[in-house]
């Protein structure tokens, strides 16, 4: 039977038997066809607007360096603000404010018990931890209020023996708090 | 098949049922054992004391123990997912092939002892697997774990069950080739394809080798297989299965023919683009990323076509979906077919995928497809078969109904819970502070939050292995209470009829073929050619698209009668599958592995690594690392502002195998090296709780077992031949070198007074010297070497501008605006001198 020769409408269904299976010769949905022609223009419409038009569209490579520019510059600002507004005698006071230890404490519970120790003595358990203990006198890299500052913010010299940079994950205004923190349980 | 004709005989067929009962049991048996390994390995992902400490509870406290290495994570979840893609879907299809094989082609198949060694071969493999696993022996690539004796196993079986099935279909006596037959054919091909190029490697003892593609190039091979893994070992195979056993449990005509030829062609010609959107917004050119979109957003209606082919064959016959459990799962189970070929367009989408990737979401994709979709359509078909192959009724209707409801629930619960868990754990891992320059979540709480939607995920997954042993329960009682049954049909044969008898002339010369060819040519071409001649190109496309539809609806009668005529020629049309899908990779990976290596690296060039620092690497890659940590830092700032600087090309240009990962239950890798000091690591690995809240299992055995050293020499010669520039040494200094650094570690380490732990019995270290020789020899020393050389690279110059480099024609990813001109990748004369560790710290 030839499609042509039958009524539009009609369902035609192929002879042939497999095993007791026939087959209906259905149009196929138009929806359907719709969906399959769409994306394939879709795909060609959009090649031809990234690749070959004589405009440029950005990379995602140029994208998220432009991004990542914004966003250190304003990090930068923001240091520099925090840094012109303290010093050690500010840090200081900062350890006798209660609100400011009870956000350092938070800070320190959070990120630094792991290798500091709950109790800052780098212990746990028994075991001795990666960190160094914060509450004997002995300050490696300088027992100023900002000298501390400075190695949380930025890490220390050789971070495979020793403290990892901060700044990445706190804020400068969190760090003088943690700074306060730590400051506050200095006997 | 009629008996009019008039010199047919009539003969008797007894088709052989016996190797479809055993590959259907197989698959039970094997698919409760891969639910099992997942249930557990979901409960460790809440309870990391699931890695082994729980044998302190049931012995007692007679075993102590923070972890046992042959039950870990990393090392399960490869057993998880090859035993329920290989072991219960790949025994499930084989039962499906062969029934339906003989019947479709009215005749037993070609020789019984090939079916023997294929069902005997794919067992062995799969116990082979089960051993080396666990026991750390692996590959590194998803899907692909299995170490090499092993892949030429599996090929051998493969070839043997290709071998059978096609001389099967040579001597079929059913003049054309069913649309079940066709979905056969391309899995046959392709799987064989796949496997082979994946499986490449070189090997450097009897259970390990190096694959011989790295970085980008082997993300790409490996996505390409592990896409299409999907596509042709757990779609195209039950697409034939649904088109033979949901028409007979039905008892209804197909909905379309024309709609099984259009979606059939579309789907293993598309299938093979997609690969790339498994590998978006990284390091991976751009114009790949893009044809991986654009292929998995055409893929959809392919997909559907499958899914409405059997929706509506159902039309007349929806009264049985209250009455025939085998309707129930069919349906069932072709809707969430629809549903996650819906939903893979959708994540392919790369702004969803920057959401969505590496969280849980994709998990619960994944399982809505193996579980829905193939889980479903076999236990309906088992069902079909039971009492077909035992000559009994279904033990308990009503018991294969509760099996529906309680799997059905699983599955909702599984991929609805982890919808919420991918999503909360997205947002939470881009959440940025008012300022929008640093994350504000630890990664350990991104996971916290998730815990109880992991734990519903894992009270799914075990609803759905109660619903299966039902399924098991009531096979047995069938198959008990029946006998084996083979059953004999008497047919009709016509020794006149015309199979087989076309020409090749008349299959590839006509004008269906010859304007698909130089359509896809001139497409072709469009993606390569510079500017202007590219658009030149696509003029030529169109037009010969154009003109083919005009000749189609001109020409419809001999269109059709051609491709029925190919129908009834199973070579042609398996020459014609292989093309389609050869294209795809051909096209994505040529390019991509001819380039030379030292153009691909835009501006970094991973540092070589140290012996002890591969010996380390393939520690972390035996423990199964990279099932929880990627080591690719996309394009995407709250990647940026979370793990540094985005990967570059050249950062993994020397890894084989590539670890840029799939999934992130840990934090991200790439930048690890130098974060944290060795002792920080010594501990974390001895006791991850020291982050808290973490789920990381233990690794005590890190701390006792050694570091293999000999084998050096083996793996670095390996590596040299893969053409990674390590300088030349001979074995006894690669050795040395090793020993010395691992000596240098151990002393820093001594150092920081870290605990050393001896076996019972053995004696205490003394002094500093004897507790660093004890420790320099452990697997702990070499992985930590690896772990701290992680991210480090070397600056590349560009000695030429980018502007100034002219796309030469046929010059693959020149659509690449960001590639810079490398020089060739310098000669490393010498490893770094050791540095003595030894801690300087006042």
């Amino acid at each position: 039977m030839k499609p042509s020769d039958s009524n539009k409408n009609d369902i035609i269904l192929k002879e042939h038997v497999y095993d007791g299976i026939q087959e209906y010769d259905q149009k196929l949905p138009n929806w359907w066809l719709f969906t399959l022609y769409i994306t394939i223009v879709w795909f060609v419409f959009a090649w031809v607007a990234y690749y070959q038009l004589p405009f440029k569209m950005p990379t995602p490579h140029e994208k998220i360096d432009s991004q990542m520019a914004l966003i250190e510059n304003k990090k930068q600002e923001e240091l520099e603000t925090m840094m012109a507004s303290i010093n050690n005698e500010s840090l200081q006071e900062m350890s006798l404010d209660m609100d400011h230890t009870a956000s350092g404490q938070a800070i320190f519970e959070a990120k630094c018990i792991a290798c500091h120790g709950q109790d800052l003595s780098a212990m746990m358990g028994g075991i001795k931890l990666p960190g160094v203990a914060l509450i004997d006198d002995e300050w490696l890299y300088g027992a100023e209020p900002l000298n501390i500052m400075e190695i949380v913010t930025n890490g220390s010299p050789d971070v495979t023996k020793g403290m990892i940079a901060w700044n990445t994950q706190l804020s400068p205004a969190e760090i003088a708090q943690v700074v306060a923190y730590i400051l506050s349980k200095q006997s | 098949m009629t008996s009019d004709s008039p010199n047919s005989k009539k003969v008797t067929i007894e088709f052989d049922d016996q190797i479809t009962r055993w590959f259907m049991v197989a698959s039970i048996g094997w698919g409760v054992v891969a639910m099992l390994v997942g249930v557990l390995i979901a409960f460790q992902l809440n309870f990391w004391q699931m890695n082994g400490k729980f044998f302190e509870v049931i012995t007692f406290g007679y075993f102590q123990t923070d972890g046992i290495q042959y039950l870990t994570f990393g090392r399960l979840r490869p057993l998880h997912t090859n035993a329920a893609i290989f072991a219960f879907v790949g025994n499930m299809m084989f039962a499906g092939v062969y029934y339906s094989t003989q019947r479709l082609c009215l005749t037993r198949m070609f020789s019984d002892k090939l079916s023997k060694i294929h069902f005997w071969g794919w067992q062995s493999i799969i116990v082979f697997a089960a051993i080396t696993l666990p026991a750390g022996l692996t590959r590194g690539k998803e899907y692909a774990e299995l170490i090499w004796p092993i892949n030429i196993m599996v090929v051998v079986i493969w070839v043997v069950f290709a071998l059978n099935f096609f001389l099967t279909l040579k001597i079929r006596r059913e003049k054309s080739l069913y649309v079940a037959l066709w979905f056969y054919i391309a899995t046959i091909i392709t799987v064989a394809m796949l496997y082979i190029v994946n499986h490449l490697q070189i090997p450097t003892s009897l259970t390990h080798a190096y694959p011989v593609f790295a970085g980008v190039q082997d993300a790409l091979v490996q996505w390409w297989y592990g896409h299409n893994a999907v596509a042709f070992f757990l779609t195209t195979p039950i697409l034939g299965i649904m088109y033979y056993f949901l028409p007979k449990a039905a008892n209804r005509p197909v909905y379309s023919y024309r709609l099984s030829i259009v979606h059939f062609w579309s789907l293993v010609f598309i299938y093979i683009w997609a690969g790339p959107h498994h590998l978006l917004n990284t390091a991976l050119p751009q114009w790949l990323q893009m044809l991986g979109v654009f292929f998995s957003l055409m893929l959809w209606a392919p997909s559907w076509g499958g899914m409405l082919n059997g929706l509506l064959t159902l039309r007349g016959a929806w009264d049985k979906l209250r009455t025939e459990p085998v309707i129930k799962f069919f349906v069932v189970g072709i809707t969430f077919y629809g549903m996650s070929t819906f939903e893979g367009p959708l994540l392919s989408i790369p702004t969803v995928s920057a959401l969505a990737h590496y969280t849980d979401w994709i998990i619960g994709h994944v399982h809505s497809g193996t579980l829905g979709w193939n889980g479903f359509m076999a236990a309906g078909m088992f069902y079909w078969l039971a009492p077909r192959l035992w000559g009994k009724k279904l033990w308990s209707t009503n018991l294969a109904n509760m099996h529906f409801w309680i799997g059905l629930v699983g599955i909702l619960l599984y991929v609805s819970s982890l919808w919420f868990a991918g999503i909360i754990q997205g947002l939470m891992l881009n959440e940025t502070d008012a300022t929008g320059t640093r994350v504000v979540n630890e990664f350990v709480q991104t996971v916290d939050k998730i815990s109880l939607l992991m734990l519903v995920r894992a009270v799914g997954g075990t609803l759905y292995l109660v619903g299966f042993v039902l399924l098991v329960v009531n096979i047995w009682k069938t198959a008990r209470s029946g006998a084996p049954v083979n059953e004999t049909r008497e047919v009709f044969e016509d020794p006149a009829m015309k199979k087989d008898a076309m020409t090749w002339k008349a299959a590839f010369r006509n004008e269906p073929i010859a304007l698909t060819f130089w359509g896809l040519f001139f497409g072709i071409l469009w993606f390569f050619l510079p500017p202007g001649a590219s658009h030149m190109a696509l003029l030529v496309t169109l037009g010969f698209v154009a003109y083919a539809v005009i000749q189609f609806k001109k020409n419809t009668q001999s269109w059709s009668s051609w491709y029925d005529n190919l129908s009834e020629n199973y070579l042609p049309f398996s020459v014609l599958v292989l093309i389609a899908v050869v294209l795809g990779g051909a096209i994505q990976i040529i390019p991509t592995v001819t380039v030379n290596r030292a153009m691909n690296v835009e501006d970094r060039l991973q540092s070589v690594y140290t012996p002890l620092e591969l010996a380390g690497r393939d520690i972390y890659i035996s423990e199964g690392c990279y099932n929880c940590h990627s080591q690719m830092i996309r394009t995407l700032v709250p990647d940026v502002l979370r793990y540094g600087d985005y990967s570059r090309l050249g950062e993994s240009i020397y890894d084989h195998p590539f670890q840029w990962g799939s999934k992130r239950t840990g934090p991200d890798l790439a930048r690890e090296g130098g974060k944290r000091s060795d002792s920080w690591h010594y501990l974390h690995m001895r006791n991850p709780r020291m982050n808290p809240g973490s789920r990381m299992p233990a690794y005590p055995w890190l701390f006792q077992k050694e570091t293999k050293f000999k084998d050096l020499p083996a793996k670095v010669a390996v590596q040299q031949r893969l053409g990674v520039p390590f300088p030349i040494m001979t074995p006894e200094e690669i050795e040395q070198h090793a020993r010395e650094q691992a000596l240098g570690i151990a002393e820093g380490l001594v150092a920081e007074q870290v605990k050393i732990e001896v076996p019972k019995g053995e004696k205490e270290p003394g002094n500093e010297a004897e507790a660093r020789d004890h420790l320099a020899g452990k697997e702990i020393i070499a992985i930590i070497a690896y772990l701290q050389k992680l991210g480090s690279f070397e600056e590349v110059v560009p000695d030429d501008a980018p502007e100034k480099i002219e796309p030469r024609i046929f010059k693959p990813g020149i659509p690449d605006k960001q590639r810079v001109k490398a020089p060739s990748a310098p000669a490393v004369t010498s490893l770094p001198d050791v540095q003595p560790t030894l801690a300087t710290q006042p």
